[in-house]
């Protein structure tokens, strides 16, 4: 009892999906400063903004759902910490089962229905049409997302994580087999995280805040924190699919390398959200299904003809 | 080669970015210093300055006031807060008695706080009497 | 699928100044769009009939923020044209090196700004990073960031010593290299010109219908530049290209104003190699004698037009400023219909408003 309150609430629970979602958060800010040749922020930056954030009032516009506006970023952050807790951290998994894999990636697809769901209940014009390009986008990018994970699923013969993680011990690292693979994969993220160059649903010039536009406050806070946890989940699930150490190297050296892995993978999007322009919705559209939907399907192909 | 290169610019920019210096500085902590020629708060030299009112004909953003009782008995006010750093008083002086220093007044909050008489000889006189 | 209207501004992200439009959309298309100004209607020209001359050269200079310079260099010239004054060659020089110095400030402000809209912030920040090294210039110079304070009826306030000159030198070197780099993103950059190429393009004829000028006009093909056309005094002794593109797009627009910054500091390098010794002012009466001049320079963002008219004491009549912006607005609706929601940073910010210009 006492041990699974410990993995609940510690570790790999709220506490350390919480930090590591601060330290994301606080090391994208520190890149993209840096590639802009700026000092950037200090350490507790994020943590500063998220207490300004609940002392601020919660406001929300008269015809707006308040029932809604409060429960939606509850459900997702239930979610995405819920999702937190099955994901294997440098091969421990307390919680593993055959199958968590499907399990996870239909949580981490709970926050964008949320998403959706506060731009139609806010009563905005920006919500209402934030909310219907993150359904939009939902739709380019997740199909291919979809079927590169299943790329290393197949590749391994399970869908428990944790097997698909440490078999990499005997066949090494999926993305040296599946590099299409892992780059759709990564595509993927960025538009389920919702981040530049795929921030369509909340580019600031065209639909100010999009979805969020009329949340503030602690609700504000909440979704934020979604956000982050969202980031921290994708990457440490994208780093145990693809390229996972624990079993290759020695016990002591798992635990930096899965954490260095992490760190890179945050370098990547960073890296990615400097140097792209944001693409228009129907430009994404054909993207997702002329580009990404064919290369997922031949990744997978060569990934089954490998196993035959 | 060269193809590439342009292609990736951004990508070499970044890079370039991330191994060399900021260029900003965290700004309480590090003194900013301005240049040389900056239009700054003006200053009167006392000695030339004949109370012709010149510089509060041509001010802009009365900035400067006069109070005159006779020709040589005068009062020259400055008002920080009012002064558009434009640089017409010193142009318009014949005897170049106003300057700008690359200084600028504090901000406040009252600029009833911060203003500067330039010249007083009404109080001179008084207490001469 | 329903028509919706959407609000933006006065105040809203993509706006760095108060506009409003009022966009009718239908899904992610725009249908078109309803234009309204005045929110920074400060009445410049009817002040100015309340301040003598010398007041008016600070006054005109607070009519925008960032083509400062070229508003008192266009109302000086008007105020010494009634004057019959003859000017040094020097004072021409320094102005026209403000004038370009100000032109490649303003383009690069403005490609950041673009930039920021698709968002590349880090061209944003990269290309204000260039344009801070030619305000530095400035400010060192005149004295001023923005508002220069270089002109006076008669003259120049500052004189170029034996510093300004390398240093000059030294930036525009340092901008030539920028300028290259800029060149290759706006090329080769595949997601940029994805964003840029193709969007609201405007024909030649529709341009000339309009009677739109500077590099919006000339990304059209329209070949027009006050540098060139009427000319002041140095630009008919200095070399210099009219840029023209002939598409009329977005990128086409990117491109040309690119090329103009490339023009701006081959002038600049011209114009400190060519500087002639001499007086930096004449002494000018303060009453202007009555009379009405025109005049005509290029702002950065097109044909500037002062109308002055006086009746011989030392308030001008009446000051009629019309600015590059006020045209560039009427082609506005005709671009805001048939693209998508996600073109109208784009669109705004191809034509680059300057509506405190517009307003006055």
């Amino acid at each position: 009892m006492a041990e699974s309150l410990f993995y609940l609430l510690i570790f790999p629970g709220i506490t350390f999906q919480l930090v590591c979602g601060w330290f994301f958060e606080w090391f994208d800010r520190k890149l993209q400063a840096r590639f802009q040749r700026r000092v950037g922020p200090r350490w507790f930056q994020p943590l500063a903004d998220l207490l300004k954030l609940f002392s601020k009032e919660d406001l929300l516009p008269s015809g707006a759902n308040e029932f809604a506006a409060a429960a939606l970023p509850l459900i997702s952050l239930g979610a995405v910490l819920t999702a937190g807790v099955y994901v294997p951290i440098a091969g421990f998994s307390p919680a593993s089962f055959e199958g968590d894999l499907i399990v996870i990636i239909f949580l981490l697809s709970v926050p964008t229905l949320a998403y959706y769901l506060a731009g139609i209940i806010s009563a905005g014009i920006y919500s209402v049409l934030g909310g219907g390009r993150s359904l939009l986008q939902f739709f380019s990018y997740e199909v291919p997302l979809l079927i590169a994970l299943s790329g290393p699923a197949v590749m391994a013969g399970t869908w428990s994580i944790r097997e698909i993680s440490s078999i990499q011990a005997e066949m090494g690292p999926f993305v040296l087999f599946q590099p299409i693979g892992f780059i759709l994969a990564v595509v993927g993220l960025i538009g389920k995280l919702k981040r530049s160059p795929l921030d369509i649903p909340k580019a600031k010039s065209e639909v100010v805040a999009g979805s969020l536009t009329e949340f503030g406050g602690v609700k504000l806070a909440i979704w934020n924190t979604v956000m982050n946890i969202q980031a921290v989940v994708g990457i440490f699930l994208l780093v145990n699919l693809y390229s996972s150490w624990s079993g290759i190297v020695a016990p002591v050296l798992a635990v930096p390398v899965f954490f260095l892995e992490s760190v890179l993978m945050i370098f990547v999007l960073s890296a990615a959200s400097a140097v792209f322009a944001r693409l228009r919705i129907d430009q994404l559209a054909g993207l997702g299904w002329k580009v990404l939907v064919p290369l997922a399907l031949l990744q997978l192909l060569v990934v089954i003809l490998m196993g035959v | 080669m060269q193809w590439l290169k342009k292609r990736m610019r951004l990508l070499l920019a970044l890079v370039e970015a991330l191994t060399g210096e900021a260029e900003t500085v965290s700004y309480p902590k590090t003194e900013l210093e301005l240049p040389k020629g900056y239009r700054g708060a003006i200053q009167l030299d006392e000695e030339k300055c004949i109370g012709c009112g010149l510089c509060v004909m041509d001010c802009p953003a009365h900035g400067l006031e006069l109070e005159k009782e006779s020709k040589s008995v005068y009062k020259l006010t400055y008002y920080p807060a009012r002064c558009a750093y434009c640089g017409q008083c010193e142009r318009a002086c014949h005897r170049q008695a106003i300057t700008h220093t690359n200084q600028l007044p504090g901000s406040t909050t009252d600029p009833e706080s911060i203003i500067v008489i330039l010249k007083d000889q009404k109080e001179q006189e008084d207490s001469d009497e | 699928m329903d028509k919706m209207n959407i609000p933006i501004g006065p105040q809203h992200p993509l706006l760095k100044e108060p506009l409003r439009l009022n966009i009718e959309i239908s899904g992610e298309r725009v249908l078109g769009g309803i234009l309204r100004l005045g929110y920074v209607h400060r009445g410049i020209e009817k002040l100015a009939q309340t301040r003598n001359y010398n007041q008016n050269v600070s006054l005109t200079e607070r009519v925008c923020g960032i083509c400062s310079h070229v508003h008192t260099t266009t109302f000086c010239r008007a105020v010494e044209a009634l004057l019959g004054l003859e000017l040094p060659e020097r004072v021409h020089y320094i102005r026209a090196l403000m004038c370009e110095m100000e032109r490649i400030h303003s383009h690069l402000l403005w490609l950041g700004i673009l930039a920021k809209h698709i968002g590349l912030e880090m061209v944003f920040m990269h290309t204000w990073h260039d344009r801070e090294s030619i305000l530095d210039v400035m400010e060192e110079m005149s004295g001023g960031r923005v508002a220069h304070a270089v002109n006076q009826i008669g003259g120049v306030r500052f004189d170029l010593d034996e510093d300004h000159g390398p240093m000059v030198d030294s930036t525009v070197k340092k901008l030539k290299v920028d300028y290259e780099e800029l060149l290759d993103v706006i090329e080769h950059d595949t997601t940029l010109k994805a964003r840029t190429q193709g969007v609201a393009p405007l024909s030649t004829d529709d341009m000339k219908r309009y009677c739109v000028v500077g590099p919006v006009a000339r990304a059209s093909g329209v070949d027009v530049d006050m540098r060139r056309d009427d000319p002041m005094p140095p630009y008919d002794k200095l070399d210099f290209q009219v840029i023209t593109h002939p598409d009329g797009d977005a990128w086409s627009r990117t491109y040309v104003r690119l090329q103009e910054i490339r023009q701006s500091l081959h002038l600049c390098k011209q114009i400190i190699d060519d500087i002639p010794e001499g007086p930096i002012s004449v002494r000018a009466p303060r009453k202007v004698p009555a009379g009405e001049v025109v005049m005509r320079s290029e702002a950065p963002r097109g044909e500037l037009f002062y109308y002055l008219r006086s009746d011989g004491s030392d308030y001008p009549a009446r000051l009629k400023i019309r600015t590059p912006t006020l045209p560039a607005l009427g082609i506005l609706p005709e671009q805001l219909s048939e693209i998508h929601i996600a073109d109208i940073p784009v669109v705004l910010a191809g034509i680059d408003l300057c509506i405190a210009c517009a307003d006055r």
